[in-house]
C-alpha cells in the first residue's frame, strides 16, 4: 500500500482516480442490473416465455387491448367479456400504469421496426424494471450514508433478494413488476427533495407518485408515509423551510397527479386512507405560519397563546374529519385496510379476501426465507439510523416500523419491507466493511483529513475503534462477510429456482428417468374452449380462473379475480355447492353455457376446487345463511369427506358431482382413489342430470362441463335421464305395449 | 450436392422456358377470361375413349382422367373446354392438363372462364399449345383434386365408431362434348363399401369389383347428349381424420447478412370427418391410445423437415405446445417433427397453430449465372404435414420476404414430367409489396402467392424466384443504423450542451 508508483494508485487517487472509481462504479451497477436480469429469467429457459399466474393474464389481455385500439379506448373500455351478465367498467377500475408502460414501449419498438411480441414485451418487463429498482436503490441508499460501499451493497441486495424476486420473475406481469421501482425511485426523490429543499426535486417526487398512482393500490404506503415522516419531523421540533417547501410541493402536484387516474378520481380527498396526508398538509400551513409569527414576536406568553391555538385548530380539524366520515362526505376506511389491523378481520366479515393466501399472516420462517441474513443485519441498520440521526434517517426509521408491522400481517406485504430491509442491512455492512477495511481510501480517510492534522499523534489513541490496523482482524472480518454475502447468493438463487419461477400455468415433474416432463392441461383445456366452443359462450368457474379463461381461452366469464362483486362471486358459490336443482335455475338465469372444474385427484395436484370448495361454501353461506351451510359439509365427527361418508350436502353437491363424475372408469372396480385426498371413492360414479361432460384434459385436471338445453319434453332431467336410462333395459317390452292397447 | 444440381436444373429450366417465368409487379394477375352468360362451348371436339380413375385412399377425391380426343370440325381447335359442376368448380385443385403421350413436355395452359354464376356448368379453357388439326387425335391426361368432396354419413358418431364417408359423381364425365365411350374406375382405401349405387346401364354386373377397386362401366354414350348425369353414391369405411387446413399461411424470410432462410407456417386447422353424437369422453379416448384402435380423430401431424433444419419451434396463440417432439437430422437426414395437437381433434373441431425453423440459406441461393447482383432463390412452394390420409388446404399464401431493396422479382414454379401438384400459373395470384422490419430503412420486397384449393400432392413442388439485389442494397441497412446511431449520440452533446439555468454562470 505505500508504493504510491503502481499504476493501480495512480489509477485510483486523484481527479483521474475519481473518473476511475466512477467508472468503475458504473461497471459495477451495470452488472448488477444484469445479476438481477438474469436471475429472474429461471422460468423461460425451464418452460418458455410465457405470463404466469392469475392477474398478469389480465393484465396481459388488457394490455393486449391497448395496444389493439389505443389508448382513449381503452380508457373508456368496457368489457362486456366478465361478469357476465355485468360486465366491468374496465377503463376505471384499473391502475392503468403497467399496461402503458409496456404500450409505450411497444410503440418505441415498433417506430424503431424492432418487431418484438408484446407478450415478450409483457414478460420481461417485470425483470428490466427491477434492474432499474436496483439502480434506484443505490441512489436511494447514497443519500443515506457517505461510505461508497453501501448503495452499491443496497443495490447488490435489491437485485437478488427473494422477497422482490417472488413478485417480479419474468412473465410475472403484475403492477408490482414496476411499483417497486417507482416506490423506490418516488422515495429517493423525497428524501433528496427534504435534504435540499428544492421544488424541483419535490415536483420529481410528485411525478414519479403520480406514475405510481397510475400502477398500483399501493400508492396509499407513499401517500402515508410521506406525511408521516413530516409529521415525526414536525414533533421532534425539525421544523425547516426545507421540509415545508418539499412537503407542500409534493403534496399540492402528487395529489393533483393522482386524481387524474380515473379509478383513483376524488378518493384522495374523500377517502379516509388519503386524509393523512390532507391533515399535514394544513398542519404544516399553520406550523409555518405560527413559525413565521414567533420571529417576529419574541413574547413568551403570545408564543404560548399561539401553541394552544395550533392544538385547538387541529383538534377541531380533526373533530371535523369525524364528523364527516360519520356524515359520509369521506369515505369510511376500506374493509382490507381494517384487516391490516386485525388479522381476524377478514375471515370474519370479508371471506373473499381471506380466501387469498397471499392475504394470509406471515409465518416466521418466511422472513428468512425472502431476506436470508438481511433479516438479521436489518434491527443493526436501525440502530445505526439512530447514531446519526438526520432527517432521512428518522424515514428510514418509520419506514421500517411500518413496513415491519404490515408485513407480519399479510405475506403479501413482505414486498414493502424489501426495499428498506436492503437499505438498513446495506448501511450495516458498509459500516463494517469501512471499519476493517480502511486502506482504500474511503470516507474514513477523508473523515480523518477534516480533521485538524496537527494531533496527528495523539488521534489514534482518542478513537481507537477507526484505526484497526491487526490484519488477522481485517482477514477474519473480511472472510466471514465474504462468506455470509456467498451465502446469501447461493440462497436468493435457490429460493428463485425452486420456489418462485413456477408459471403455475404450466406444471413440470419429473420422469423416472430424470427428464422433464410437462403437465400442460391447463392450456390443453383453455385452448379447446377457444378452438371449439362458440366464441360466445359463457364459462362459469370458481373466480381464480377467471382471468386465465379471459386470457387464454378468449370466452366470457362470470367471476374473476377482480373481486368487486361479493354477491356474484357468492351466487357462483351456491351453483357449485347447491343439488343440482338448485344449481340448474342458477346456471340457466345466467346463460351458462360451459362449467369447468379443476380437479386434482387424478394426479394428486392439490390446489384444486374440493380443496377450495369450502371457501365457495362459506362466501356463499355468507349470503344466502339459510340455504348454503358450512356445517352441512362436515361429517357428525367435524371432518371433511368425500368418501362414502361424505355427507348429504357434499355428495350432491354440484361440484362434487362434476369432479368426480366418471372417474371411478378409470380403476378397476372399487378401486377408485382420490390422490390428492388420499381416500378411497365410492364405487358409483355420481349421476349428472344437468351437465354433459364437454371435455377432461389429459389428466383430469381440468373438466369442462355443457349445460344441457331444457328438455325437448318439458319433463326435468332428473326424470328425463332415468326414463333414458330405463328406456334401455326396457326396449323390448316397450314395443309391445301399443300393440295391446290397439287390439284393445 | 443434389440442391446445387436442382437449381442448375432449375436454371436450364429457365433459360429454356423462359415465357413462362411470370413476373410479378405490383397489381395482382387475374386469372379468369370473361366469356357472356349464355356462353355454349363450341362443339369442334369429340371424346373417343375417357377412362377416370378416382382415388379415395385420402380425405379428398383425387381424379385423373384420360380422354382421347379428337377433331371433329373442319378447322384446326386450340381451345378444349373442360366442364364442371358449379358445385364443385371452386373445389377443383391442381387442375393439371398434359398430352399423355409426351408428358414430358409440361404441362397445357388452363384458364379459367368466367361466366354467370348461377350456371349449372362452369368451364376451364385448355389451351392446346399446337391447333389439333381435322380429324387427328391427342389424349389428354387430366389431373385434378377435388376437396370438401367427401361427406361423413353418418354425420355424427360414437367416439370409438366407425368412420364412413361418401363421394357422389355422375357415371358420366361431366363434358363438355359428345364421348363415345366412357369407365370410371374408383380405388377405396379398403374393402368395406358397405354401400354404393348399382346402374343397369349396361348388360352385366355393375359396378365390377376387384378388391378394393370398383369400376363402374365401361358405357357407350355415343347417344347421351353431353352433360346427362347419372348420380352415383358410393359409402366407404375411412376411419381416418379428413385433415382440412382452411388457411395455411407460409412466410419464406431470406436474409442475405445472416445466411438464414427462416420459415414460418401458420395453420388454421379443422377436421371434416363425423362429430361427435356425444361430448368428448377422455376415459373412452384413454382406452383407445392404450389400445392403439384407429380413430377419426387427429391424434399427431408428422413434418418431416428439410436435411439442415435447425431451430424448430411449435406454438399456438397461448404459447409452446409442449407435447410435441423435435427429432433433429442430420446434415443429410430428413428431420422429423412430431406435431401433437393439444388435444386429440375429432370431427367439427379447430385447432390452429404455427410452426417454424432455420435452414442454411446457402443450400437454397444462388448466383444467378447471367448477372452479379442476381440471385435465383428455389425453395419449396408447400411443405406441411405427410400424412397417409393426405391434407387438403382450401387456402395457401405463400409470402417470400426477399432483402431489402430487391428488385426485378421474378418467379416460376418448376415442372417435371410428372404432375408437381400446384395448378397452372394463371391460377397462381401474385403480388408484391414491403414488409418492414428490423430496422428497415424501405422494408423489404415481399412477394405473395395465393392458391386456392391445394393438397398435400402439391408437397414436394418448387418455386424458382430471381431477384437483382446490389450491394448498395445489402450496406444499407448498416449504413444507416450507424448514421442513425450517431444523430442520436449527436444530438444528445447538443442537447447536453445547452444552458438553461436561471443563474448566472
Amino acid at each position: 500500500m505505500a508504493e504510491s508508483t503502481s499504476p493501480v494508485d495512480a489509477l485510483l487517487k486523484g481527479s483521474s482516480g475519481r473518473s476511475a472509481r466512477g467508472l468503475l462504479r458504473i461497471i459495477i451497477l451495470v452488472t448488477i442490473a444484469a445479476a438481477a436480469v438474469s436471475s429472474r429469467l429461471f422460468s423461460v429457459i425451464r418452460f418458455e416465455s410465457i405470463i404466469h399466474e392469475f392477474d398478469p393474464w389480465f393484465n396481459f389481455r388488457a394490455t393486449k387491448y391497448l395496444i389493439q385500439n389505443g389508448f382513449y379506448d381503452f380508457w373508456d373500455w368496457f368489457d362486456d367479456r366478465t361478469w357476465h351478465p355485468l360486465g366491468r367498467v374496465t377503463g376505471g377500475t384499473l391502475y392503468p400504469g403497467l399496461m402503458v408502460t409496456s404500450g409505450v414501449i411497444y410503440h418505441i419498438l415498433r417506430f424503431l421496426t424492432i418487431p418484438v411480441d408484446i407478450r415478450n414485451i409483457c414478460v420481461l418487463l417485470a425483470p428490466a424494471f427491477s434492474g432499474l429498482t436496483a439502480f434506484a436503490m443505490y441512489l436511494l441508499t447514497n443519500e443515506m450514508s457517505s461510505s461508497p460501499s453501501a448503495g452499491l451493497l443496497a443495490a447488490a441486495f435489491m437485485a437478488i433478494t427473494p422477497g422482490y424476486i417472488s413478485r417480479s420473475v419474468a412473465g410475472s406481469y403484475d403492477n408490482e413488476a414496476i411499483a417497486i421501482f417507482l416506490l423506490v425511485f418516488t422515495f429517493f426523490l423525497w428524501i433528496k427533495a427534504v435534504k435540499n429543499g428544492s421544488i424541483m426535486w419535490g415536483a420529481l417526487a410528485a411525478l414519479f407518485y403520480g406514475y405510481m398512482v397510475s400502477a398500483w393500490g399501493g400508492y396509499v404506503f407513499i401517500t402515508n408515509l410521506i406525511p408521516l415522516h413530516v409529521f415525526v419531523l414536525i414533533c421532534m421540533g425539525r421544523y425547516s423551510s426545507r421540509v415545508y417547501i418539499s412537503y407542500t410541493t409534493w403534496y399540492a402536484l402528487g395529489t393533483l397527479a393522482s386524481m387524474q387516474i380515473p379509478f383513483v378520481g376524488f378518493l384522495p380527498i374523500r377517502n379516509s386512507d388519503h386524509m393523512s396526508a390532507l391533515g399535514i398538509f394544513g398542519l404544516i400551513q399553520l406550523v409555518a405560519f405560527a413559525d413565521f409569527v414567533r420571529g417576529f414576536l419574541p413574547g413568551k406568553q403570545f408564543q404560548r397563546l399561539l401553541t394552544a391555538s395550533i392544538i385547538l385548530t387541529s383538534g377541531l380539524a380533526f373533530v371535523g374529519l369525524i364528523v364527516l366520515t360519520m356524515s359520509g362526505v369521506i369515505a369510511p376506511w376500506s374493509g382490507r385496510f381494517y384487516s391490516l389491523w386485525d388479522t381476524g378481520y377478514a375471515k370474519i366479515h370479508i371471506p373473499i379476501i381471506a380466501s387469498v393466501s397471499e392475504h394470509q399472516p406471515t409465518a416466521w420462517p418466511s422472513f428468512f426465507f425472502d431476506l436470508n441474513f438481511l433479516i438479521w443485519l436489518f434491527p443493526a441498520g436501525v440502530y445505526m439510523c439512530f447514531r446519526d440521526l438526520k432527517d432521512e434517517h428518522v424515514f428510514v426509521i418509520i419506514y421500517s416500523v411500518l413496513a415491519s408491522y404490515f408485513a407480519g400481517v399479510m405475506v403479501r406485504l413482505m414486498l414493502t419491507l424489501t426495499p428498506i430491509v436492503c437499505v438498513a442491512a446495506a448501511l450495516v455492512l458498509s459500516y463494517i466493511l469501512d471499519t476493517y477495511l480502511k486502506t482504500s481510501p474511503g470516507p474514513i480517510n477523508r473523515g480523518r483529513s477534516s480533521e485538524d492534522p496537527s494531533s496527528e499523534a495523539l488521534r489514534s489513541a482518542r478513537t481507537p475503534e477507526v484505526g484497526i490496523s491487526s490484519y488477522f482482524s481485517k482477514a477474519v472480518t473480511t472472510s466471514a462477510t465474504i462468506v455470509y454475502l456467498l451465502l446469501f447468493v447461493a440462497h436468493c438463487t435457490w429460493v428463485t429456482s425452486n420456489a418462485y419461477s413456477s408459471p403455475s400455468v404450466v406444471l413440470a415433474s419429473r420422469m423416472p428417468d430424470g427428464s422433464q416432463f410437462i403437465i400442460d392441461d391447463y392450456r390443453e383445456a383453455y385452448y379447446w374452449l377457444r378452438q371449439n366452443t362458440p366464441a360466445n359462450a359463457k364459462i362459469m368457474s370458481w373466480w381464480d380462473y377467471g382471468y386465465q379463461i379471459g386470457g387464454m381461452a378468449d370466452r366470457p366469464t362470470l367471476v374473476d379475480n377482480n373481486t368487486w362483486n361479493n354477491t356474484h362471486i357468492a351466487t357462483v358459490g351456491k351453483a357449485m355447492s347447491s343439488r343440482e336443482e338448485v344449481s340448474y335455475p342458477i346456471l340457466r338465469q345466467h346463460d351458462v353455457d360451459y362449467v369447468l372444474v379443476v380437479f386434482g385427484g387424478l394426479l394428486g395436484y392439490s390446489g384444486d376446487d374440493i380443496n377450495k370448495f369450502l371457501w365457495m361454501v362459506r362466501i356463499a353461506e355468507g349470503i344466502w345463511p339459510d340455504q348454503v351451510k358450512e356445517r352441512d359439509f362436515f361429517t357428525s365427527r367435524g371432518e371433511y369427506r368425500v368418501d362414502d361418508q361424505a355427507t348429504p350436502a357434499m355428495r350432491n353437491s354440484l361440484m362434487y358431482k362434476m369432479s368426480y363424475h366418471n372417474f371411478n372408469k378409470l380403476f378397476p372396480m372399487g378401486q377408485a382413489t382420490d390422490r390428492v385426498r388420499g381416500t378411497k371413492l365410492p364405487s358409483e360414479s355420481p349421476q349428472l342430470s344437468t351437465l354433459d361432460e364437454a371435455f377432461t384434459s389429459e389428466n383430469w385436471i381440468i373438466r369442462i362441463y355443457k349445460v344441457k338445453d331444457l328438455d325437448n319434453l318439458g319433463r326435468d332431467h332428473s326424470n328425463a335421464v332415468a326414463f333414458d336410462h330405463g328406456n334401455k333395459r326396457k326396449k323390448t317390452t316397450k314395443k309391445k305395449g301399443p300393440r295391446v292397447l290397439r287390439s284393445e | 450436392m443434389r440442391p446445387f444440381a436442382t437449381v442448375v436444373t432449375a436454371l436450364c429450366g429457365l433459360v429454356l422456358s423462359s415465357s413462362a417465368i411470370v413476373s410479378a409487379d405490383a397489381s395482382s394477375t387475374s386469372s379468369k377470361t370473361l366469356l357472356p352468360a349464355d356462353f355454349k362451348p363450341p362443339q369442334v371436339f369429340k371424346n373417343v375413349n375417357l377412362v377416370r380413375n378416382t382415388n379415395l385412399e385420402k380425405g379428398y377425391a383425387r381424379e385423373t382422367v384420360n380422354v382421347v380426343v379428337e377433331n371433329v370440325d373442319k378447322q384446326p381447335q386450340s381451345d378444349y373446354y373442360l366442364s364442371f359442376p358449379s358445385d364443385t368448380f371452386d373445389r377443383v385443385g391442381g387442375l393439371e392438363v398434359r398430352n399423355k403421350k409426351e408428358a414430358e413436355k409440361g404441362r397445357f395452359d388452363v384458364e379459367a372462364v368466367e361466366v354467370d354464376l348461377a350456371r349449372d356448368v362452369q368451364y376451364f379453357v385448355v389451351h392446346l399449345p399446337e391447333p389439333l388439326a381435322p380429324s387427328s387425335q391427342v389424349t389428354l391426361g387430366i389431373s385434378y383434386s377435388l376437396l370438401n368432396s367427401l361427406h361423413p354419413r353418418p354425420a355424427t358418431i360414437e367416439q370409438s365408431d366407425r368412420q364412413y364417408l361418401t363421394y357422389s359423381f355422375s357415371a358420366y364425365v361431366p363434358s363438355a362434348y359428345q364421348t363415345v365411350t366412357q369407365k370410371a374406375k374408383l380405388k377405396f382405401p379398403g374393402t368395406n363399401v358397405p354401400d354404393y349405387t348399382t346402374t343397369d346401364l349396361k348388360s352385366g354386373q355393375d359396378p365390377e369389383r376387384q378388391g378394393s377397386t370398383y369400376t363402374y362401366g365401361p358405357y357407350n354414350t355415343a347417344d347421351v347428349a353431353p352433360g346427362t348425369s347419372y348420380p352415383i353414391t358410393v359409402r366407404y369405411e375411412f376411419t381416418k381424420p379428413v385433415v382440412t387446413a382452411s388457411l395455411l399461411e407460409r412466410d419464406l424470410e431470406v436474409s442475405h447478412w445472416g445466411g438464414n432462410l427462416a420459415t414460418e407456417e401458420r395453420y388454421w386447422l379443422h377436421n371434416n370427418g363425423s362429430k361427435l353424437s356425444n361430448h368428448f369422453s377422455r376415459v373412452d379416448w384413454t382406452v383407445a391410445n392404450y389400445q392403439q384402435s384407429p380413430s377419426s380423430a387427429i391424434r399427431e401431424l408428422r413434418y418431416p423437415l428439410k436435411p439442415g433444419s435447425v431451430d424448430p419451434y411449435f406454438i399456438d396463440d397461448i404459447g409452446n405446445v409442449s407435447t410435441s417432439r423435435y427429432r433433429p437430422g442430420l446434415a443429410t437426414r430428413e428431420a422429423n417433427l412430431d406435431f401433437k395437437p393439444r388435444f386429440p381433434i375429432f370431427g367439427g373441431w379447430n385447432y390452429s397453430f404455427r410452426i417454424g425453423w432455420n435452414n442454411e440459406l446457402s443450400s437454397f441461393l444462388r448466383r444467378a449465372v447471367s448477372g452479379a447482383d442476381s440471385y435465383v432463390l428455389k425453395v419449396p412452394f408447400l411443405e406441411g404435414p405427410k400424412m397417409a390420409e393426405g391434407v387438403q388446404y382450401e387456402k395457401v399464401v405463400v409470402r417470400v420476404i426477399l432483402p431489402e431493396g430487391a428488385r426485378n422479382v421474378r418467379y416460376q414454379t418448376v415442372e417435371g414430367p410428372l404432375s408437381n401438384g400446384l395448378p397452372g400459373a394463371s391460377q397462381i395470384q401474385s403480388s408484391l409489396s414491403t414488409h418492414k422490419t428490423f430496422m428497415d430503412t424501405l422494408g423489404r420486397t415481399t412477394l405473395t402467392l395465393t392458391v386456392e384449393s391445394l393438397t398435400d400432392e402439391a408437397r414436394d413442388s418448387q418455386l424458382v424466384i430471381t431477384y437483382d439485389h446490389s450491394l448498395w442494397d445489402a450496406l444499407r441497412k448498416p449504413v444507416a443504423f450507424t448514421a442513425g446511431l450517431l444523430s442520436v449520440f449527436a444530438a444528445t452533446w447538443a442537447i447536453a450542451n445547452i444552458d438553461v439555468s436561471i443563474k448566472k454562470r
